[in-house]
């Protein structure tokens, strides 16, 4: 049976340590970039601050993880790019980037509505002697290609290889877990198959507490987020509404 | 035939067009795109079967539970362990970088003697010199440890002196040891039967104490709802990452947060919201209202939503005399819930930044945070794994690094109940190192070894026949037949959790209100993990996603 691999975020649990940040660059081999800004920096997940723009006591802020939401209709990275280097993958609905395909015309990150995807200008480099720390799971990213969120991939085919060594031909959930998921001190990004009405996170995506960012672009983002504040629920529609401080900073993302 | 000039130009550039059609230019392209990317100067993972170890972080003095990737005798990867009884697979987000550390570009290689490159064998002549003529002050800044010990020791025997410079978490707890006697580092707060949290500037949320003990609490307990059964209130003058997520954020003027401990005190005392009958503070709730900015009516509702939901406890970020008076008012020293005695044990520190006047000799462990600077004209001997560049020390030691060396790991500064774990050494540090026991144990052979002290508490624990050792399950002491079989599961990465003191574990009478003081302290970096450098994956915190604001004098 084909899974349907997504999150659910609860905004309201987190509280934008970056966790999930650092364990995704140190688990994918993702070079730090000590003097990249926001708009140059290489982040597969990157944490965003939102305000709801009042001042004093009633001022709130939020923290939103973005990364590739993976969608699933239409998907936009998908049909722009020329070199067949982005695939949704029928038998786990991931949004795959071939970076082996990848010329680095950069289309498919003009065509990303959140911004997810980032560009490697330069070879990857590490102070003499840190690539032994590296990951020995994941290679190390390629120049001059487009990378972004892809659900920990390197860890799928390790539960996949686990499975196939026990002769099985399901992978144990608990064996595949994304590094952002499993850094999250408060539990707040879950993990799991939305097309199993069974899992926990599939249920909790239909909350009434959940939603999607631009869901009306009708990608079928297979990232949700979840929060009981309604202000950070009107945040997702308001990405190109409104011209409101919070909307500001989401164009940015 | 006769091929003239015209005709090779018109070929070559017939060629030349037709080759562009053909997909060789692009197939070389390709090629040497992909060759370029696999020249020797390219890293490469390391390669090796990869083990996964379980031990403690020993970044700073939270012992936070780690599972270590090893790859070929290098750390590669850090996790959280799930099973862990106190932080619970939870990090900060340093320590998924961690691994990274030792490879860092200011990670100290060499001895330096005042910037110079020197030797080992010349520290040690200095150093013996030193001690023969006077005193040696020794400073740690993680006490409790087997290393500790030995530094202690060998301060005793010179008749010099032990000192230790204190997590913010165990300063805040220092008027506790004032008023009660009981030493700060033996205080902790029952925070999991707290019903409301009062933190005057505590980064409750952002690597307070250990970093996942209170983030799994309040995600189970507060997270997400309107009437949560724990209730984080949040005094501070900005809009912080903890004040963010807490149920109420009480923005104070900045530097009034004691101010409002005596106001709230005041309220609670004359209103007979507790049941303390103590001195009153100096303070009106007028001028209490007018210096924080927030009026009378606003204290007066927050002490009343304050007490709403016991047991109450108030949390400050650094010694404040007035946040511990409003805990005695609010009956929280020595209750459920509030401020407890984890250990029966009455051993109290020397602190470290009283100045030192007649050693000759200053030894300052690689525990000690880089900015502590000792006020001194002894000759400062400093081991550091990594030289954070602005350092006053007159020697520069290296010592060794993230994981580079077993050690063992006693309690965070702000649990309940005392724990205790082991770190194996999971890598061996590339260039010479020592830690400063050993060091000392180099020129004092009588001193204990760490190791010989480790197996001792070992057997000090099984002895006791005292609480449980946690590790995939939480087997009691009292099942072990053997101290060996103990050690060895400790070893493995079980962590030893103690038992509650039971009542009365403490008693505090407020005999005045303690005189105003400035406001709580601040940190830029929130971690109070105040090393020389940082990994350098926190360049995603910082510059990458501008989440965080680096703290100056950190170099990542």
């Amino acid at each position: 049976m084909s899974a349907r691999y997504g999150m659910v975020i609860d905004l309201d649990r987190c509280t934008g340590c970056g966790s999930c940040m650092v364990a995704c660059a140190a688990e994918n081999n993702v070079p730090a970039l000590p003097q990249a800004t926001t708009r140059t920096g290489l982040t597969p997940m990157l944490v965003r601050r939102v305000s709801n723009e009042r001042d004093g006591a009633e001022r709130r802020e939020v923290f939103i993880p973005i990364l590739c939401m993976h969608c699933e209709r239409e998907t936009p990275c998908v049909s722009v790019c020329p070199q067949q280097a982005v695939e949704v993958d029928k038998a786990t609905g991931i949004v795959m980037q071939m970076p082996q395909r990848c010329l680095g015309c950069r289309y498919c990150m003009t065509a990303c509505a959140y911004h997810a995807r980032y560009f490697n200008w330069r070879d990857p480099a590490w102070p003499a002697g840190m690539e032994k720390s590296l990951n020995p799971a994941v290679a190390v990213r390629m120049r001059g290609v487009v990378e972004k969120c892809n659900f920990c991939h390197g860890r799928l085919h390790a539960a996949k290889e686990k499975a196939a060594a026990a002769s099985k031909r399901e992978i144990d959930p608990a064996d595949y877990v994304p590094a952002c998921v499993e850094a999250c001190p408060t539990g707040a990004i879950r993990f799991g198959n939305l097309a199993d009405t069974g899992d926990p996170v599939s249920h909790e995506a239909r909350s009434p507490y959940a939603f999607r960012l631009l869901a009306r672009l009708g990608t079928e983002p297979k990232v949700y987020y979840k929060s009981k504040e309604a202000w950070v629920r009107q945040l997702a529609e308001s990405v190109s509404g409104r011209e409101t401080e919070a909307s500001r900073e989401m164009k940015h993302v | 035939m006769k091929v003239s000039r015209r005709d090779l130009l018109v070929w070559s550039a017939g060629a030349a067009a037709g080759l562009m059609v053909t997909p060789v230019p692009w197939k070389v392209l390709d090629d040497v795109s992909i060759w370029s990317q696999n020249w020797p100067w390219i890293p490469q993972p390391a390669r090796g079967p990869v083990d996964v170890k379980q031990s403690a972080c020993t970044l700073c003095p939270k012992g936070c539970g780690l599972r270590v990737r090893v790859a070929g005798g290098f750390l590669v990867g850090v996790a959280g362990v799930a099973s862990h009884p106190v932080t619970r697979g939870a990090l900060c987000p340093l320590a998924f970088g961690a691994h990274q550390l030792n490879w860092h570009p200011q990670r100290l290689r060499t001895v330096l003697h005042r910037r110079s490159v020197s030797t080992r064998n010349a520290a040690q002549m200095a150093f013996t010199k030193a001690c023969s003529e006077g005193p040696v002050v020794v400073i740690d800044g993680y006490p409790g440890r087997a290393a500790s010990q030995v530094l202690e020791s060998f301060a005793k025997n010179r008749r010099g002196e032990y000192r230790v410079v204190l997590s913010a978490e165990t300063r805040a707890l220092a008027p506790y040891e004032r008023w009660t006697g009981v030493p700060a580092a033996l205080l902790g707060y029952d925070v999991e039967n707290a019903g409301t949290i009062v933190s005057f500037g505590a980064p409750l949320l952002d690597g307070w104490g250990a970093p996942g003990h209170f983030a799994r609490l309040w995600a189970e307990r507060a997270a997400g709802t309107e009437d949560p059964q724990l209730r984080l209130i949040q005094v501070e003058p900005t809009l912080s990452r903890t004040a963010s997520r807490a149920w109420q954020w009480v923005p104070v003027r900045n530097g009034s947060e004691a101010v409002l401990a005596a106001g709230i005190a005041g309220v609670l005392l004359e209103e007979h919201l507790v049941s303390a009958r103590g001195p009153k503070p100096t303070l009106s709730l007028t001028a209490a209202g007018e210096q924080t900015g927030l009026g009378i009516d606003a204290i007066r509702g927050l002490a009343r939503t304050i007490v709403a939901r016991p047991p109450v406890v108030a949390i400050a970020n650094d010694d404040s005399p007035e946040v511990a008076a409003l805990n005695v008012v609010l009956g929280a020293v020595g209750a459920r819930g509030g401020i407890v005695r984890r250990s029966r044990e009455n051993k109290s520190y020397l602190a470290a930044d009283t100045p030192i006047s007649s050693a000759r000799a200053v030894v300052i462990d690689s525990s000690v945070p880089w900015d502590f600077a000792p006020k001194t004209d002894a000759e400062v001997f400093r081991f550091a794994a990594w030289d954070g560049g602005s350092g006053s020390a007159d020697w520069l030691l290296p010592a060794p690094g993230f994981l580079e060396e077993a050690t063992d790991v006693p309690a965070a500064p702000e649990l309940a109940v005392q724990s205790f774990a082991l770190a194996p050494a999971l890598t061996k540090a590339q260039h010479e190192v020592r830690s400063a026991a050993l060091f000392l144990s180099g020129i004092d052979s009588a001193l204990p070894t760490a190791e010989e002290i480790i197996h001792a508490r070992c057997q000090q624990i099984f002895q006791s026949r005292v609480g449980m050792l946690c590790s995939r399950e939480q087997t009691p002491v009292s099942r072990f037949a053997a101290s060996q079989k103990l050690e060895e599961q400790l070893w493995a990465g079980a962590v030893w959790v103690g038992e509650p003191v039971g009542p009365p574990n403490l008693r505090c009478e407020l005999k005045e209100w303690p005189t105003p003081s400035t406001s709580t302290r601040g940190e830029g970096w929130s971690s109070s993990w105040t090393a020389p450098v940082l990994p350098p994956l926190a360049s995603k915190l910082v510059e990458e996603s501008g989440l965080r604001q680096r703290a100056e004098g950190r170099l990542a």
